[in-house]
């Protein structure tokens, strides 16, 4: 149950970013799950290599990943902006697959691990053993959900990304700054995904080609949840995250993969609008 | 004087082996081995973009298709013992199937998110093709699977193999233009250049559009049948994600929705690589940069530069 909730968190950090990308670019970033990858390894790096404290290097992850978010923002995804969807789809996924196959010609495919002081410590409630890093988890990811509600509800930039979201033209003709906006919306994404890659690391192995499954979970999570409505993605992750826990458990492990595309398929004959969309607007 | 040219490449390809042999007398088998990856993927290429270029979906579960009729294909001629050409029917039509099967809650998925579905599909049916060890043996991969033979007429040596190859290609070839020219391709591409307006002229874009992910899902099963019987070995490493993006290449790289595009996206994409000799990481990172160049630079690909320069 835990352990889905885990699960859950880090889908829905991944999940947000995407869903926000979506509703103020409508842009579906096929490398987002490599924001991800990218970010673990930073932290593995500050983490393991480098020797920084924790709460360091997981901060040091969401710095890198918001210059690189940025990066590729200015460079790839302004040049394919004006283009038909097509053309924006194959070449975030091209991006995908350079970066997953840099990162294994510069970091190998072993897996590496990286456990820290509070993924060992266990807490014991009652006969029920827990990680500290996954209550960790858990308590950060909601915080960051709550700050990223008030974020895009009270402040200046975060009304201009709603306002995007509805109608780019409009904010332009108004005086709304589109590039900053797309931006920030760019650094957001890149910025959560890299927080729940700190987040987790200390729980699982990371890897080079993780970040293909996870782009592919969040998306399910993304279209089950109503296409790029953020709240709707995240409550759409966790019940991936823990669908999955449960069915890795008591059904099977080795298709657990399968099973968010399996909610997927399911809400989407039942609702094709997803479980709490409408239309597309963070 | 045109005319003159094509049927010296039509010849040429045609006495490819003895070419070669004339040529490379040295390395005869690996030329050959080489054209006859060019002919397969030509033909998994073409049946791709019967989707992609001319209904105008962004599938990418192609692997799925080309999986489900190999390992068919596979299963019937090693345990089953099915002549050549009936399995490779039989894989065909299991790969139909599944994809009409799959289709009708897929194509309820809009643009991005029908293409999402399809990735999903790929990745399902390559985690299914990993651990139905029962019926796929896994990782352990199918092994044994016979060379074809066509009647009493056993398709044995390189030179067969290459023809046999080359037929399969010509038939997906004209199937390609049939489906593509007449009624039914005016329909495909009324439905891919503006859905509504085809609706509103009675032209069902989702019975076209299923049709199209049908005939192309039975053309790549029959592709990977032909596959398996010339490596004689399946494993799920063919059809991953790698796949797709092979395909990708091919397509947008030749020329979106076009024959002569495509064909030369698949004699560069299998021709280029064992040239260049890369490792297989190397190749990925090449051939995702060279595709992000392309839709940026080239939507059309190299079909348009063709266009343009015999204009």
């Amino acid at each position: 149950m835990l352990h889905g909730l885990t699960l859950g968190s880090m889908y829905a950090l991944v999940a947000a970013g995407l869903a926000l990308m979506l509703g103020v670019a409508r842009l579906i970033n096929f490398a987002h799950g490599e924001f991800f990858m990218l970010g673990a390894y930073v932290f593995w790096f500050g983490y393991s290599e480098l020797g920084l404290p924790y709460p360091v290097a997981a901060l040091l992850a969401p710095a890198v990943m918001v210059a690189f978010g940025i990066a590729y923002q200015r460079t790839v995804i302004r040049a394919i902006l004006p283009r038909s969807w097509h053309v924006q789809l194959i070449a975030t996924l091209a991006t995908s697959i350079v970066l997953t196959n840099l990162a294994i010609i510069v970091l190998g495919t072993q897996p590496k691990e990286v456990p820290t002081a509070l993924s060992s410590r266990i807490l014991d409630v009652a006969g029920l053993r827990v990680a500290w890093q996954r209550l960790l988890v858990l308590a950060a990811s909601l915080a960051i959900f709550w700050g990223l509600h008030w974020f895009v509800g009270r402040t200046r930039t975060g009304r201009a990304m709603r306002a995007m979201s509805q109608n780019r033209e409009a904010c332009a003709v108004v005086g709304v700054d589109v590039q900053w906006t797309a931006m920030v919306t760019f650094a957001i994404s890149a910025a959560l995904a890299a927080i729940a890659a700190a987040l987790v690391s200390p729980l699982f192995n990371i890897f080079p080609d993780m970040g293909t499954t996870l782009t592919l979970k969040a998306f399910a999570a993304v279209v089950a949840g109503g296409f790029g409505y953020v709240n709707g993605a995240i409550a759409a992750s966790f019940l991936i995250g823990l669908t999955e826990a449960l069915a890795g458990s008591y059904i099977s492990y080795a298709y657990k993969d399968a099973i968010a595309f399996v909610i997927m398929i399911a809400v989407l004959l039942w609702r094709p609008q997803g479980l709490f969309g409408r239309r597309i607007g963070i | 004087m045109r005319r003159v040219g094509w049927l010296v490449l039509g010849v040429a390809i045609l006495a490819a082996p003895w070419l070669v042999a004339a040529v490379v007398p040295r390395q005869q088998r690996y030329v050959l081995h080489v054209l006859i990856f060019t002919a397969l993927f030509a033909a998994l290429a073409l049946s791709y973009d019967l989707v992609v270029g001319h209904v105008g979906s962004l599938s990418l579960g192609h692997p799925a298709f080309f999986g489900v009729g190999a390992y068919t294909a596979a299963i019937l001629a090693t345990q089953a013992r099915w002549s050549f050409l009936t399995d490779v029917f039989a894989a065909g039509l299991a790969a139909a199937v599944v994809a009409a099967l799959v289709g009708v809650p897929l194509f309820r998925l809009a643009e991005h998110a029908f293409a999402v579905g399809t990735l999903g599909l790929a990745l399902v049916a390559s985690v299914v093709a990993n651990n139905w060890v029962q019926v796929t043996r896994g990782p352990l991969c199918i092994t044994g699977i016979p060379k074809p033979a066509l009647g009493p007429l056993a398709v044995a040596t390189l030179p067969a193999f290459y023809w046999l190859a080359l037929a399969a290609l010509i038939v997906v070839v004209s199937l390609y233009q049939g489906l593509t020219t007449f009624r039914l391709g005016r329909a495909f591409h009324a439905v891919r250049d503006n859905e509504p307006l085809a609706a509103s002229a009675g032209i069902d874009p989702l019975k076209y559009r299923l049709l199209a992910f049908t005939i192309a899902a039975g053309l790549a099963g029959a592709v990977g049948a032909l596959y398996v019987h010339y490596l004689s070995v399946m494993c799920p490493e063919e059809m991953t994600v790698a796949l797709t993006v092979n395909l990708l290449v091919i397509v947008f790289l030749g020329g979106v929705g076009s024959l002569r595009g495509v064909l030369v996206g698949a004699v560069l994409f299998t021709a280029l690589p064992e040239v260049l000799r890369l490792a297989p990481t190397w190749r990925l990172v090449i051939y995702g940069g060279l595709l992000l160049l392309v839709v940026i630079r080239s939507p059309g690909g190299i079909e348009s530069l063709l266009r343009r320069a015999s204009r």
